[in-house]
C-alpha cells in the first residue's frame, strides 16, 4: 500500500511539475518564442530552398470538353 | 544600478495587489501594450486576467486546443500525412504551427463567458481546418509518389468561393474541399507573412499589382507549385467578382484538371435570373455523376440542409441577443470569422457542438444580465470586407478605446433558411442562398444592396461605422463617394479603414490603428481606455 | 495612300459622344440609347425609333469628379464616363441600356440609375426626364442554359422595357428589318476590315479603327452611307509604293476607343492588323444569321454569346480558345507579333493578358508585347519606347529567319 501510495504521490508529484512546467511555458509564452525564433526560420529556409515545378513549362491544351447538360 | 527603495514597499496598496491577482486587473487599469516584445507582438509574458480566467485560458484554451490538434491530426489521417504536409508545403508549416498566437491576438482582454464562448469558435474553426487539410493530405498525389489513391478519387475541390452546401447530395460519400480556404483563406488570419509568397509568385510571371490580392494569392499558390493534387476534378465559381474569374484563368492552366465553371447571376434581385442559377447547380450535379460515377442523394441533401437551417436559427437568436441586449458574449472577431466560415463551409458535426455550448453559454449571459463588454463606448458595425491581416482590430479597438463591434457585413450574409419540403423550391432556394455569399449579398445586383448598411445600423443599435476600405476591390471603391455623401447626409460617425485584404505591406496593421486612434481624438474627442496599445510596433508579428 | 475621303468627318464625329449625327436622329425623333459593353446587343438598340450609341468620354482630361465618387482605384475608362457624365455629356440619352459584365462600367451605370429608395439618394445625372436605366444579367458560360436565360433577360429587360418606355416596335419583324441593316453594317465593316490581310494592306489601323468606331457610336442609318462610300472607295486604293511600316501586329486586349493609341503604335513602324479588344471588330462584326423558324431574338442572344471571346466566360474550354482565336488572328492577318494591352485596374485583362503574353510566344511562337494603359494615354514616351523596342525585336527575329531560310 505504502509503494502504491510513494509511487501515485511521485506519478502526482512528476505530473505536477510538468503542469507547472506547462504553465510556465504558457504564461511567458515560450511556445510562440520557439516557433517565431526556431520554427518559423528554419521552416522557411526549408521551403525556399525547396525545388519547385516551374509553372511557366506546364502544357496548355486547346480540346478541353465542352459540359453541356441541358435536356 | 537602480537603488531599491524600500519607501515604495511600503507605498504599495497590497489590497488592490491582492484583488488584481485574483480578479485581473479590470479593464481601464490595465496595460496590455506593456506585454508585448517589440516589434514580433510576442509576449513578454501572456496576460494575467485573474486567476480564474487565466487558468481557464490555460487549461481550457492553451492546453485543451493544442491537446485537441494533437487528436484532430490523429483522428483524421494520422502522423504521417501530417508530417510530409507540413514538410511539403509552405502555407501549412509556416501558418498552423503558431495557431495558439491567432488564439491570443483575437482574444485578448476577454474575461469570463465572453473568453469561453469566443474561444469555442476558434475551437470549432481549427478543428474544420484540420479536418481539411488532413484530407488534402490524405489525398495527395504530390505527398503519394503521383499515385491517386481512393481517397484522392472521392474528393471534390472546388473554389473557396462555392458554398459547400452544393455538395451535400454526397455528403459522406465524396468530401469536398474547397482548394483555398486553407492554403490561402484561413493562413491570413493566423500568420499574414505566408501570403505574401504567394502574391509575390503569381507577380512574377507578369499580373500586375492592382487586381484584388485575394485572388492574386488564390493564383499564386498555383504558380508556386503549392497546391495540393487532391481531386480529380474542380468547380469553379464567380463569386466574388472579376478577380475571382479571371484567376481560374491561371489555376485552370497550372492546374490541368476537368473544371466544371458554376456561375451565380449578378442581377439576383432579378426574379428571371433564379431559374437559370439553379440550372446551373442541377448541370453541376451532372458533371460530378459524370466524373465519379455516384448518383446525388437528394435525401441526403435535405437532411443537411435541414440541419444547416439549425445553424443558421441559432446564429438569428445570437443576432437577436446581439441586437437588443448587452449581454452577447462573442467578440467581433469570433462573430465575424466563425459566422462566415460556418455559412461558407456548409454544414458540419462540429458547428453544432460548438453551438450547443455558445448556447448555454449565452442563455446563461441573458438570464444573469452578464454585460460582457461594460467598457462599451460605441457599437460599431463594420461593413464591407475586413483585412484579413488584422481580423482582430476589432479586439484591439475595443481594449484601447471600447469601440465594440457587434455584427459585420460577412456575418450577414446567407441570411436565410432552406425550404426542403419540395425538390423545386428547395433548389430555388439553394439558387438564392448561393447568390447571397460572402462580398457578394451586398456588393453586387445593384448598389442598393451595399447601402442596406442604415437598416443594419438600426436593427443593432450601432452608432458607428467601421468602413472598410479594401484599396484593391473595384466594386467598393466604385461606390467611394456616394458613402462619403450619405455618412454626411445622416450624420453618421464613420471610419474609413483602408486595407489590402491579406497583404499587411499595402497599409499596415499600425497604420490601420494610427487612422481609428486620430479619428477617436480629433473627431470624437475621446481619451483611449488603455493608453499603451495607443502605439506599438507589430510588424513582424504573425 | 491617298486620303480617305470621308476620313477627316469620321474623325470629327469622334469628338464627341452627342456628335452631328445623334443630333440629327435626335431632331429625327429618335430615342438615343446608351451603352457600354458588347452583351447589350447593339442590333437590339437600332429598333426602328430609337438608335444606340456605345459610349465614349472622348477629349477626357483628368476625371476628378468621378475621381470623387470611384476613388482613383477603379479604371480610367469607366471613371472617365463617369465624369463625362457629370459635366453634363451625356444628357442626349434617354435611357442607358447596363450590363453588370465588369465591375467598374457597371458601378458608373448605378451611379446613373434613378433607384427611388430611401438609402442612397439619387444622384440626377443625366439631365433628361425620360431617361432611365435598365441591367440586364449576362451569363457566363456558352450553354443552352446561358442561351436561354440570356434571351429572357433581353426580352424582359431592353425589348419590354423599350416597348413600355417608348413605344417601339419589338416584334419579330421589326427585328429581322434591324438585323438586316445591322449585318450591312457587319459585312461593309467586315469587307473594310479584310484590306488589312492583304500582303500589303491598303488600310491602316488607325483609319481603320476610326470607321468601325463611328460605327459604334453613330446611328446606323445615317452612317451606312458612309460606310458603303468608304468601301467603294478601298476596292481601288493602292498602297503606298514602300510601305513604312516594318511589321504587322495583332491589337488584342480590353477596353480600347481611342484611335490615338493605335496610331502611337503604328507610329512607331507597326501596322495594326487586327483589332480584337473591347470596341473593336474582332470579334464584333460577324453577321447575324437567323435559321429557317428560328426567333429573330434567339438568334441574336447565341450570336452575341457565340461571337464573344470576352475574358468573363468561365469554362476551360472558352477560355483556352481565346488564345486559339488570337493564335488563328494573326495568322489570317498575317501578323508578325501581338500587342496584348489591359487597362490598368481591369482585373479581366490582367490575368488574361499575363497568360497571353507567356502561351503566344511559347506555344504560337507569336512575339507578344504585354501593356497596361490608362483610357487617356498621357505618358506616351514610356509606351512609345515599349512599341519601339517590341517592334525592333520582331524585326530581328524577322531577319534572322530570313537569314536561317
Amino acid at each position: 500500500m505504502k509503494r502504491v501510495l510513494k509511487i501515485l504521490s511521485k506519478v502526482l508529484l512528476i505530473g505536477l511539475g510538468i503542469y507547472a512546467a506547462l504553465f510556465a511555458v504558457f504564461f511567458f509564452d515560450l511556445d510562440g518564442k520557439a516557433l517565431f525564433y526556431g520554427v518559423e526560420p528554419f521552416l522557411n529556409k526549408h521551403y525556399d530552398r525547396m525545388e519547385r515545378r516551374d509553372p511557366l513549362k506546364m502544357t496548355y491544351d486547346m480540346d478541353k470538353p465542352h459540359y453541356d447538360y441541358k435536356d | 544600478m537602480k537603488k531599491f527603495d524600500l519607501k515604495r514597499l511600503k507605498n504599495i496598496d497590497y489590497k488592490k495587489l491582492a484583488k488584481d491577482f485574483w480578479y485581473g486587473k479590470p479593464h481601464g487599469e490595465r496595460r496590455l501594450g506593456d506585454l508585448y516584445c517589440d516589434k514580433t507582438g510576442l509576449y513578454k509574458h501572456r496576460e494575467w486576467r485573474g486567476v480564474k480566467d487565466t487558468m481557464y485560458y490555460f487549461n481550457m484554451i492553451w492546453l485543451y486546443n493544442y491537446g485537441q490538434m494533437v487528436a484532430d491530426i490523429m483522428r483524421y489521417g494520422g502522423l504521417k500525412p501530417f508530417i510530409k504536409g507540413t514538410w511539403r508545403y509552405r502555407w501549412m508549416g509556416q501558418t498552423y504551427l503558431p495557431v495558439l498566437h491567432w488564439f491570443d491576438r483575437g482574444l485578448e482582454g476577454l474575461r469570463g463567458e465572453a473568453l469561453r464562448a469566443s474561444a469555442w469558435h476558434y475551437r470549432a474553426m481549427v478543428s474544420l481546418t484540420i479536418q481539411q487539410f488532413m484530407r488534402m493530405f490524405r489525398a495527395d498525389a504530390n505527398l503519394n509518389g503521383g499515385k491517386h489513391n481512393d481517397v484522392w478519387k472521392h474528393n471534390i475541390a472546388h473554389k473557396e468561393t462555392v458554398w459547400g452546401g452544393v455538395f451535400y447530395p454526397w455528403a459522406g460519400k465524396l468530401q469536398n474541399v474547397p482548394m483555398e480556404m486553407i492554403p490561402y483563406f484561413v493562413t491570413c488570419h493566423v500568420n499574414n507573412h505566408t501570403v505574401l509568397n504567394y502574391i509575390d509568385a503569381v507577380q512574377s510571371i507578369g499580373l500586375p499589382g492592382d487586381p484584388c490580392p485575394m485572388c492574386q494569392a488564390e493564383a499564386g499558390l498555383f504558380v508556386l507549385d503549392d497546391m495540393p493534387d487532391y481531386a480529380p476534378f474542380m468547380v469553379t465559381s464567380n463569386e466574388a467578382c472579376d478577380g475571382s474569374v479571371a484567376s481560374t484563368i491561371l489555376q485552370d492552366w497550372l492546374w490541368d484538371k476537368p473544371l466544371f465553371a458554376m456561375p451565380q447571376p449578378m442581377q439576383f434581385d432579378d426574379p428571371l435570373v433564379q431559374e437559370h442559377c439553379a440550372n446551373e447547380i442541377r448541370e453541376m450535379w451532372k458533371f460530378i455523376e459524370d466524373q465519379t460515377g455516384i448518383a446525388p442523394d437528394m435525401e441526403l441533401l435535405k437532411k443537411h440542409l435541414e440541419s444547416q437551417n439549425e445553424l443558421t436559427r441559432f446564429e438569428w437568436e445570437k443576432w437577436d441577443v446581439a441586437a437588443n441586449t448587452s449581454y452577447y458574449p462573442i467578440n467581433g472577431v469570433a462573430q465575424a470569422l466563425y459566422r462566415i466560415y460556418q455559412s461558407q463551409y456548409g454544414d458540419n458535426h462540429m458547428w453544432h457542438k460548438t453551438d450547443k455550448k455558445v448556447r448555454k453559454i449565452m442563455e446563461k449571459c441573458v438570464e444573469q444580465k452578464i454585460n460582457n463588454f461594460p467598457l462599451t463606448r460605441h457599437r460599431v458595425i463594420a461593413w464591407s470586407c475586413a483585412p484579413l491581416y488584422f481580423s482582430n482590430w476589432c479586439t484591439w479597438a475595443y481594449n484601447c478605446w471600447g469601440l465594440n463591434t457587434v455584427i459585420n457585413m460577412d456575418s450577414l450574409m446567407f441570411n436565410m433558411t432552406i425550404r426542403t419540403d419540395n425538390e423545386e423550391d428547395m433548389l430555388m432556394d439553394m439558387a438564392r442562398y448561393h447568390e447571397w455569399a460572402p462580398m457578394r449579398r451586398m456588393a453586387v445586383g445593384g448598389m442598393h444592396h451595399i447601402f442596406e448598411l442604415w437598416e443594419y445600423m438600426e436593427k443593432f443599435h450601432c452608432d458607428m461605422v467601421m468602413m472598410y476600405d479594401q484599396l484593391q476591390c473595384k466594386g467598393m471603391q466604385g461606390v467611394h463617394g456616394l458613402f462619403e455623401d450619405e455618412f454626411r447626409a445622416r450624420n453618421i460617425h464613420a471610419i474609413w479603414m483602408p486595407h489590402a485584404l491579406p497583404d499587411k505591406r499595402t497599409v499596415s496593421r499600425s497604420e490601420i490603428r494610427t487612422i481609428i486612434n486620430d479619428y477617436m481624438t480629433t473627431v470624437m474627442h475621446e481619451e483611449p481606455i488603455d493608453p499603451s496599445l495607443l502605439e506599438f510596433d507589430d510588424s513582424q508579428s504573425w | 495612300m491617298r486620303d480617305l475621303k470621308h476620313l477627316i468627318f469620321f474623325e470629327d464625329l469622334l469628338q464627341e459622344a452627342n456628335n452631328d449625327l445623334v443630333k440629327q436622329a435626335k431632331t429625327d425623333g429618335k430615342r438615343c440609347l446608351g451603352y457600354t459593353c458588347y452583351f447589350m446587343p447593339e442590333v437590339l438598340l437600332d429598333l426602328p425609333g430609337c438608335f444606340g450609341v456605345r459610349l465614349r468620354a472622348p477629349r477626357s482630361g483628368s476625371p476628378d469628379m468621378a475621381t470623387y465618387y470611384m476613388s482613383n482605384r477603379t479604371c480610367h475608362y469607366g471613371r472617365s464616363l463617369m465624369e463625362r457624365a457629370l459635366e453634363g455629356g451625356y444628357n442626349f440619352l434617354d435611357a442607358q441600356m447596363a450590363t453588370e459584365t465588369c465591375t467598374v462600367t457597371c458601378r458608373f451605370q448605378e451611379h446613373l440609375q434613378q433607384k427611388k429608395i430611401d438609402s442612397v439618394t439619387d444622384m440626377n445625372i443625366i439631365q433628361n426626364p425620360d431617361f432611365f436605366c435598365e441591367f440586364i444579367d449576362v451569363p457566363f458560360k456558352k450553354n443552352e442554359n446561358g442561351y436561354e436565360h440570356y434571351r429572357k433577360q433581353l426580352q424582359f429587360h431592353v425589348l419590354d422595357k423599350l416597348k413600355e418606355n417608348f413605344g417601339i416596335d419589338t416584334s419579330d419583324e421589326a427585328l429581322l428589318k434591324t438585323i438586316e441593316t445591322h449585318n450591312e453594317v457587319c459585312r461593309l465593316i467586315t469587307e473594310i476590315g479584310s484590306y488589312r490581310k492583304l500582303d500589303v494592306p491598303t488600310i491602316t489601323g488607325y483609319e481603320f479603327q476610326v470607321i468601325q468606331l463611328v460605327s459604334l457610336v453613330c446611328p446606323k442609318y445615317l452612317i451606312l452611307p458612309y460606310l458603303r462610300e468608304t468601301a467603294e472607295e478601298m476596292k481601288t486604293r493602292k498602297p503606298d509604293a514602300k510601305p513604312n511600316y516594318r511589321c504587322k501586329v495583332v491589337l488584342a486586349g480590353a477596353e480600347n476607343d481611342d484611335p490615338a493609341f493605335t496610331q502611337l503604335i503604328e507610329s512607331c513602324g507597326a501596322l495594326v492588323v487586327a483589332d480584337r479588344h473591347c470596341y473593336g471588330s474582332l470579334p464584333g462584326r460577324e453577321e447575324i444569321v437567323v435559321a429557317e423558324g428560328q426567333a429573330p431574338l434567339d438568334a441574336i442572344a447565341r450570336h452575341y454569346l457565340n461571337t464573344s471571346y470576352c475574358p468573363r466566360f468561365m469554362p476551360a474550354d472558352e477560355m483556352r480558345q481565346r488564345k486559339q482565336y488570337l493564335a488563328d488572328l494573326a495568322k489570317e492577318y498575317k501578323a508578325d507579333g501581338m500587342i496584348v494591352v489591359s487597362n490598368k485596374f481591369c482585373e479581366y485583362w490582367s490575368y488574361e493578358r499575363t497568360i497571353d503574353a507567356i502561351i503566344l510566344p511559347r506555344d504560337f511562337g507569336i512575339p507578344t508585347c504585354s501593356i497596361e494603359k490608362e483610357y487617356v494615354n498621357s505618358a506616351s514616351g514610356q509606351l512609345r519606347t515599349r512599341f519601339q523596342a517590341f517592334i525592333e525585336s520582331v524585326e530581328i527575329k524577322k531577319i534572322q529567319e530570313g537569314a536561317k531560310k
